[in-house]
């Protein structure tokens, strides 16, 4: 009988220690995904990840809409980080419409996508703290997010999702007086960051949760196609804002840090450190911004690219986040594909998994920097 | 460092912050302030002013009833629909104006940017709730009103720590 079926479908024997666990598709744990986890007593035995129960088909979303129209629905796959969503997009159709954009609109872009990546690191760092039952940590990210959500909105007029680059530039000026107000309260929010070390990021209790659980050596990091802070906390040193300057990074003094150790607490580390960079990233772009000037190219309506593909990648609250766009001589793009950095991530999951105790498996989980979103699109 | 220390440090952090100023915004007693009067477009430069992303606001005698609005909304949330207005205006043969339904409206501002007569802006209106769906669409006459919004309270960052005041 059995020889008969698919080799998917073929009886397996159970084993009788062998206990399988549904983590999510609703629980908290896990976002909206699902884990399924075979457990021997509390170790971990093999896990598989399950995403796709939030797949909203942006992509084909993109086929029927021109290029501007585009914006408000692509940034939705991430709307915490959503300039970061959406700055490749944008960077591609520039290309592919041949448009330069005035240098004034690249410093304003540089700062909105690096107070987005607080922003979202932010968001990502009161969740870590709620899987490892650190009230304090969530409470507070949760908090001093708002310094930097006030900045946003001042700047582009929405607290989430701006809806704030488009080809050619940004949507709107700065606001008067806005350089005073960024640079206060990003000290400020620079200021609050450090004190996380005391009650987090030095606290023992932390340290001896996360770290050498979930280890991800330098050549399996590499081997796996992870990016962003999984791979710099694995020892390799790769920032799209380095190795493929965009936009004004090139002309920007900036750090890239990276650790070694590649355990859950090294990954947790890295994007607090990015942080402090992206601090000190907007400092030295408000100082350098031309302080008149032109933010946005005036484009002709319904604008048409040539026959022609273009990828462009950027470095996101996450990672490298591709997006590859086709043309064919329409207003509407033939083809949008985003290659984005969760779902790259995800991919080492099985492998930090196994042998674990059950208990690590959520810091071990988001540490990946994972957004199921994102990773279904 | 020893665990005993470092487990103190953690608590001492955390007790420094009862002499620390309250952040939480009290809201609706308190209400924050914004910048500007909403997202505005100026058509003649192409690049718009900043301001808040809330509540449209439409002004009849600049509307022509081209309808560029509802076709930019088409592709993002299709919230605006073209409807009769009794008044009679001269560049409006048509007599079309857009309403908006604001069950389906995004703020993504795209059919301000459309708007090539200065006709449609976005006010500081954020308190949009209502208890069914059709108080949520608002005519071309609500529209026209201009919204009232208690602005008072701003992030002040002091050296005992930031507060809304």
């Amino acid at each position: 009988m059995t020889a008969e079926l698919p080799p998917g479908l073929a009886l397996q024997k159970v084993d009788e220690r062998i206990m399988t666990l549904n983590v999510g598709p609703q629980h908290p744990g896990s976002g909206h995904m699902r884990i399924v986890v075979q457990i021997d007593g509390d170790y971990i035995v093999a896990c598989d990840p399950d995403p796709g129960y939030v797949h909203r088909g942006e992509e084909k979303m993109a086929e029927y809409r021109n290029y501007i129209l585009n914006i408000p629905h692509l940034e939705r796959p991430v709307i915490h980080d959503s300039c970061n969503v959406l700055y490749p997009y944008v960077l591609g159709v520039e290309e592919l419409l041949g448009i330069e954009v005035p240098e004034r609109a690249k410093y304003v872009r540089v700062i909105a996508s690096e107070l987005n990546r607080c922003i979202y690191i932010m968001y990502w760092l009161a969740i870590y703290g709620i899987f490892l039952g650190h009230s304090t940590m969530f409470m507070w990210p949760a908090g001093d997010r708002e310094f930097l959500i006030d900045l946003m909105e001042k700047m582009t007029g929405a607290r989430v999702t701006h809806a704030h680059f488009v080809p050619g530039g940004v949507r709107n000026d700065l606001p008067p007086n806005f350089e005073d107000v960024c640079l206060r309260q990003v000290n400020y929010f620079e200021k609050r960051i450090k004190e996380y070390a005391a009650v987090f990021y030095d606290n023992p209790i932390l340290i001896s949760r996360t770290k050498d659980t979930g280890v991800l050596s330098r050549q399996d990091a590499i081997r796996l196609g992870t990016t962003g802070s999984v791979l710099r906390a694995s020892g390799v040193d790769y920032d799209l804002r380095k190795k493929e300057p965009y936009d004004v990074y090139d002309e920007l003094d900036f750090q890239v840090p990276v650790m070694k150790e590649g355990d859950s607490y090294a990954r947790s580390r890295i994007p607090w450190l990015d942080m402090m960079e992206s601090c000190r990233i907007i400092r030295e772009a408000l100082q350098k911004m031309p302080k008149s000037g032109s933010v946005r190219v005036k484009l002709k309506p319904n604008p048409k690219g040539g026959n022609d593909t273009v990828y462009k990648r950027v470095e996101s609250g996450r990672g490298s986040l591709g997006c590859y766009i086709v043309s064919d001589g329409k207003p509407e793009p033939y083809r949008v594909k985003l290659s984005v950095p969760s779902f790259r991530n995800l991919i080492a999951l099985p492998y930090l998994l196994k042998g674990e105790k059950l208990g690590n498996m959520p810091s071990v989980y988001w540490s990946l920097n994972y957004w199921p979103v994102e990773a279904d699109r | 460092m020893g665990t005993a220390t470092g487990i103190i440090r953690a608590l001492n952090s955390g007790i420094k912050h009862l002499a620390i100023k309250r952040f939480t915004l009290r809201y609706p007693e308190e209400k924050l302030k914004f910048v500007g009067d909403g997202y505005q477009f100026d058509p003649s430069t192409g690049v718009g002013i900043a301001g808040l992303k809330g509540r449209h606001m439409l002004f009849h005698d600049h509307c022509t009833g081209c309808q560029l609005c509802s076709i930019a909304c088409e592709g993002v949330a299709e919230a605006i629909a073209m409807v009769k207005v009794p008044e009679e205006l001269k560049q409006n043969k048509k007599s079309i104006m857009p309403q908006i339904d604001y069950g389906k409206c995004v703020f993504c501002g795209l059919c301000v940017d459309a708007c090539p007569f200065y006709a449609l802006y976005m006010t500081n209106d954020y308190e949009l709730s209502s208890f069914s769906k059709e108080g949520l669409i608002y005519t071309p006459a609500q529209l026209q009103v201009k919204p009232y919004v208690a602005q008072d309270s701003e992030i002040i960052i002091t050296d005992r720590g930031a507060t809304h005041g």
